[in-house]
This record gives C-alpha cells, sequence and structure tokens, in this order.
C-alpha cells in the first residue's frame, strides 16, 4: 500500500475512535440533529390560526351579529372580546391581548339593507405582519363574498340571471397540496443542522488538535497537511450523509415530507455540500487559536448563512443586493436541491446548476483552508 | 556516562548566531551550538531561559528571525525538508492522544512513519519492553501516570528509529525513580549511536550530559563538558548548581541571577 493511503487511514481511524469515544460529539452528531429536527419541524409554522380578535358592535342589529357571527365562524379568527368602543378596542391591541378588532359603525344595517356601502373598520396589530397579513385578508375575502351574495340576491329580486364574476380565480396547488408548513421547512432544518454539526465540529476538532499541542507532535512526523485534512474530513462527510438519510426519514414519517425525486442526486449534493460545512470549518480553525475562538467563529458564520439561505424567509423577499449575497452561500444551493428534489421530482437537467455551484464552492473554500492549513502547519 | 564519541564531520544539530523574538521578548539571543553524532548535549538553564525556543527551532516548528539552523545538514522548516523521518521529539507538554491507549498511539505513531506490520511489531514489543509499559498495553494515555506519559511519549518518538532525538524537559514532573530510569533509558539508545539533546531546568542533570550549554535570558554563557565546567570555576561537577550561578553572577556584573 502506498505510504500515503496508510497515514490517510490511519488518521481515519483515528478520527472514528475519537469520536466514537467521546459521547458528547456523538450526542451532537446524531441525537441533536434529530431532535432539534423533531422540534423545529413542529415549532416552525407559518400556518397562522386562531387570530385573537376584539369585536366593537356599535351597531347591535341582526345584520351586524351575523357579519361578526360568519366572520368568526372559520378558524383563522378567533373571538377574544366583546368590547363597547373602539379606544376598548385599541387597549386590547395595545396589550397584545387581540392582534385584529372589528368595528361596527351605528348605521352598519342600515347601509347594508339600502345597498349604499356598508363599512367594517379593522384595526389590525401591524407588529407581527404575517399575523395581521393574514387577519386582514380573511377580512377582505369575507367583504368580497358578501359583496357578490348581495349582487347574486339583488339580480334574484329583480328576477333577472345573477350575473358571474369577469374572471375566476381557481387556484390549483402543486407539490404541496395542503400548504403544510413542514413539508416546506423540514429539508430546510436538515439542511441547517447539518451546517451546524459538521462546521461546529471540524472548527472545534482541528482548534482542539492544536490547542492541546497534538498538532505539534504530527508536524515532526513526514504526514503531509493535505493528508491529515483529508484523514479528518472522511469521517464527517460519511457522518454527514448519514445525517440527511436520517433527518429525511423522521421528515417523511412524522411531517409527511414527500420522497419523489432521486434519491442518488440527494446524496451527492449532500456530500458536496458537506465538504463546503467543513472546509468553511476547517478555514475558521485555521483562523482560531482556541476552541473557544473556534466556537464563536463557527457561530458568526452560521447565522448569516442560514438567514441568507431561503431557509426561513424567501430570497425572492429580499432586497436585490442581498439576494447577491446569497449566491456565495451554499446553504441556498443544498436547500434548493433539496426541495426541488424532493418535493418537485426535479432531476440534475433541472438542478445542476445548484449542483455545480456546490461543487464550485465546495472546491474553492477546501482549496483556501488547506492553502492556509498547510502555511499554519508547515 | 561515557565520554563523548569524536565527531566524523558536519555536527548533527548546528545554531548559528541564530536570534528568535515573540514581540517584544527576545528568546534567543545569537545563539551557536553544534551537537556531534552519537552526543548527549544538554541545554541546561531557569525557566525562561530559551531552552523550549531552541528545541523547536531544532525540530522546525519554529522559524529563527536570524541566523541559521541546521538539523542533519538540512533546514528543517523547509517543506520538502526529509529531516523529519530522521527526527524524534518528546516535548515539554503532553502532546499524545490521551483518548487513545497505549497501544493505539503508539500504532497511529507508527503508521504516520510507514512502519510495516512486522517491523511495529518487532519495535513495539522492544519499546515496551525497555519503558516497562507492557502491562498497560490498554490503557488510554491520560490515565497514565506522569511518568509513565513521558516514556510513551518516547516510545513513541523512537518508533521509526531516529538518528537525532529532541527532548524537552523530559523528566519535568516526573518522580525520582522514573526519572533515573528515563536517563537510563536514554544510554541505551547513545549506546545504539542515537544523537541527543535534552533540555532540562535540572543542574545536576547536566552530569549526565557530554556537553552541556548554559543558557541563560537567551544568551549561551558557557558550553563544554560538566567536568571541565566545574573544574573551571574550583567545584565538584555533582555541584554544577555552583557553577551556573558563578557564570550568571559574572554575567550580571556581580549579581546572583
Amino acid at each position: 500500500m502506498h505510504p500515503l493511503v496508510v497515514q490517510y487511514r490511519a488518521v481515519v481511524v483515528k478520527e472514528v475512535r475519537q469520536t466514537v469515544r467521546d459521547k458528547r460529539v456523538m450526542a451532537l452528531l446524531t441525537l441533536v440533529p434529530l431532535v432539534q429536527l423533531f422540534v423545529l419541524g413542529f415549532a416552525v409554522n407559518f400556518d397562522v390560526r386562531h387570530v385573537p380578535t376584539a369585536v366593537v358592535d356599535r351597531d347591535g342589529t341582526v345584520e351586524s351579529r351575523d357579519h361578526a357571527r360568519t366572520l368568526l365562524a372559520g378558524d383563522t379568527l378567533d373571538l377574544k372580546a366583546e368590547v363597547r368602543d373602539e379606544q376598548s378596542a385599541e387597549e386590547l391591541v395595545e396589550r397584545g391581548e387581540a392582534s385584529v378588532a372589528l368595528v361596527f359603525p351605528p348605521d352598519f344595517e342600515e347601509h347594508v339593507l339600502r345597498g349604499s356601502g356598508a363599512r367594517v373598520q379593522a384595526l389590525v396589530d401591524g407588529s407581527d405582519p404575517v399575523r395581521s397579513g393574514v387577519a386582514a385578508d380573511a377580512v377582505a375575502r369575507h367583504a368580497a363574498l358578501r359583496a357578490s351574495q348581495h349582487l347574486r340576491e339583488q339580480a334574484r329580486v329583480r328576477g333577472e340571471t345573477p350575473p358571474r364574476p369577469a374572471v375566476e380565480l381557481v387556484p390549483r396547488v402543486l407539490y404541496n397540496p395542503e400548504l403544510a408548513t413542514a413539508v416546506y421547512v423540514v429539508p430546510g432544518i436538515a439542511a441547517m443542522l447539518l451546517l451546524i454539526v459538521t462546521t461546529i465540529i471540524m472548527a472545534m476538532g482541528l482548534a482542539r488538535e492544536r490547542e492541546s499541542g497534538t498538532m505539534e507532535q504530527l508536524q515532526v512526523t513526514p504526514l503531509r497537511p493535505g493528508i491529515l485534512m483529508a484523514g479528518k474530513v472522511t469521517p464527517f462527510l460519511l457522518i454527514g450523509l448519514v445525517d440527511v438519510g436520517l433527518a429525511l426519514s423522521v421528515g417523511a414519517w412524522v411531517f409527511g415530507v414527500p420522497l419523489r425525486g432521486n434519491l442518488g442526486l440527494v446524496a451527492l449534493a449532500t456530500l458536496l455540500y458537506v465538504l463546503s460545512t467543513l472546509g468553511t470549518g476547517l478555514l475558521i480553525a485555521t483562523l482560531s487559536r482556541t476552541q473557544q475562538q473556534a466556537f464563536v467563529g463557527g457561530f458568526l458564520f452560521m447565522l448569516p448563512a442560514v438567514l441568507l439561505s431561503g431557509v426561513m424567509t424567501p430570497v425572492r423577499a429580499m432586497p436585490d443586493w442581498l439576494a447577491w449575497v446569497t449566491y456565495l452561500n451554499p446553504v441556498r444551493y443544498y436547500v434548493e436541491v433539496l426541495r426541488g428534489a424532493l418535493l418537485k421530482s426535479a432531476g440534475l437537467p433541472d438542478l445542476w446548476p445548484q449542483v455545480l455551484l456546490l461543487a464550485v464552492f465546495g472546491a474553492m473554500v477546501m482549496a483556501v483552508a488547506s492553502r492556509r492549513f498547510r502555511k499554519t502547519t508547515a | 556516562m561515557s565520554a563523548a564519541p569524536e565527531g566524523d564531520g558536519a555536527p548533527d544539530v548546528a545554531l548559528e548566531e541564530v536570534r528568535r523574538s515573540f514581540g517584544a521578548t527576545q528568546a534567543l539571543r545569537g545563539v551557536s551550538l553544534a551537537v556531534g553524532r552519537g552526543e548527549v548535549y544538554g541545554l541546561v538553564g531557569p525557566d525562561g531561559a530559551g531552552k523550549t525556543t531552541a528545541i523547536r527551532l531544532m525540530a522546525g516548528l519554529l522559524r529563527a528571525d536570524g541566523g541559521r539552523v541546521r538539523m542533519l545538514g538540512e533546514d528543517p522548516t523547509h517543506p520538502r525538508s526529509q529531516v523529519r523521518e530522521s527526527l524524534g521529539l518528546v516535548p515539554q507538554r503532553n502532546t499524545l492522544y490521551g483518548d487513545l491507549s497505549v497501544d493505539e498511539n503508539l500504532h497511529f505513531f507508527s503508521r504516520l512513519f510507514g512502519l510495516s506490520k512486522e517491523d511495529f511489531a518487532a519495535r513495539r514489543e522492544r519499546l515496551l519492553d525497555i519503558t516497562r509499559l507492557g502491562r498497560f498495553t490498554g490503557r488510554r494515555a491520560d490515565a497514565l501516570s506522569g511518568g509513565m506519559y513521558k516514556k510513551l511519549a518516547l516510545a513513541c518518538a523512537l518508533l521509526h528509529r531516529p538518528r537525532v532525538l529532541l527532548l524537552d524537559e523530559p523528566t519535568n514532573g516526573v518522580d525520582p525513580v522514573s526519572r533515573r530510569e528515563l536517563w537510563e533509558l536514554l544510554y541505551t539508545l547513545v549506546h545504539e549511536g542515537m544523537t541527543l539533546v535534552v533540555s532540562t531546568p535540572y543542574m545536576d542533570e547536566a552530569a549526565r550530559c557530554h556537553r552541556v550549554g548554559l543558557l541563560y535570558a537567551g544568551e549561551l554563557i558557557a558550553e563544554g563538558g560538566p567536568r571541565e565546567l566545574a573544574r573551571r570555576h574550583g567545584v565538584a561537577a555533582s555541584n554544577f548548581e555552583a557553577v551556573f550561578l558563578a557564570l550568571v553572577e559574572r554575567r550580571n556584573g556581580g549579581r546572583a541571577a
């Protein structure tokens, strides 16, 4: 066997032994990602339901009560309190006890019966834009529905054919027909957890080698820095692959994430992605003297990497200049591959740009990291 | 201790006017020394004298700011230097893998030096025999006593039969019995033709070396055989501390260290 292969194997075996023996690292590599996936899969939910609502019915008529009942009938708005005036309603919103207040004016029924444009005021708490947007949308939908019902009723009274709307929207949701948040979020969480685990483990592992002095012992052997690096990276590449397998199994089993696409493509993208995250961990380690510095460095990298990846918020929603930054982020490409392959059955013909960019990023970060690593260990 | 062997020409280890600083601190100020083949050279001096810096420069772990370092005729910091194949280092700190066993550490380092399985088996047996670690092969390195740990570090450094062995305070924190055993072990290696550079803060260990270099505040204030240095200062070789204190006093213009 070639001496370099012998050295490489020795480093791999040593890394595996040390990793398996360190119960905390083993937990960090296997159990923690699974538990976090489980918890975050349930916790991260964009479905807005049961918005606490205050009602101010200053009309107190059959018509106003009927409208209020219809508005609160679904599971979007929940009646929190009925209050006498707008000021009391505003106070409820200010204290956070209600997110929406519906105000029916004293002449509400009269305007409805006359067909002269009755108004319901909706006071919406804008400090939670998602929730208030959904609540405002629910009120608007109710108004549109009632308007169309009113027009049809009037036509029926006049003995005419009820008018049909000029444009009718018939939505059909593809890939995730139930619009379940978990289906969209779980692949993102898997990418995020893999990033955290591999970057931190690599950065701290190498920093520990330097801090404890073992690196110095290795430097007086004929072991080349490149072989040491390859040997250290290999076990974590495989662990990363296993982690993604576990995460997707839990995702499918617990959260109903479909596994439609080419799993070979997912495995390839995972390997390239983990190469990037490990390379970043290595780079952070070359810039750190202690494990503590490596940990902080890893954290400072991970936070923007997750936020600028599309895992939590869509890249399309970011300002243009910030969206450009996401092109430098491997997490973005990996999440696109996971979501594309798993949810849309997209294959290499659709996702090759992302896979190629993952490979380019992985190769570049590894090259820079190994250059620095050689410099700092030569 | 037997007399120093006659050198056959170029020294195995040479420092020529070597200077090295860490920030504003000058660790070595133009130190020159040469260690011949099969010699036991003691770098003796108090803490902070520059002993560890000198050893690290010889091992290629540091670059000199000025002057020249030669190990077996090569610059040990050169990336293509083959010197690592012929060099062993026992650092002052515990630098083995504490979470690996004695045997696993030996096996790991043997693979890095490219030893075949047969060679490793033979050397492992001999090293475990001379270090008396045979009964502890399954014990984790971080569970060994100070003396046993040093012996394991020595065994790991000797696996590839280096021509030069650098030892940085190998007896530091080691009990007197283990200390004596360690020196006996070092003599065995010298008899086999190895060159040894040993740093130590213990003056009594100077007498165990063929030649000593007395380091003080980054300067080599004296060099020679221990008996010769003692004779020069009119004290017994066993009282080497008196030699050292006299030299420091002279350097400081009459003031002791």
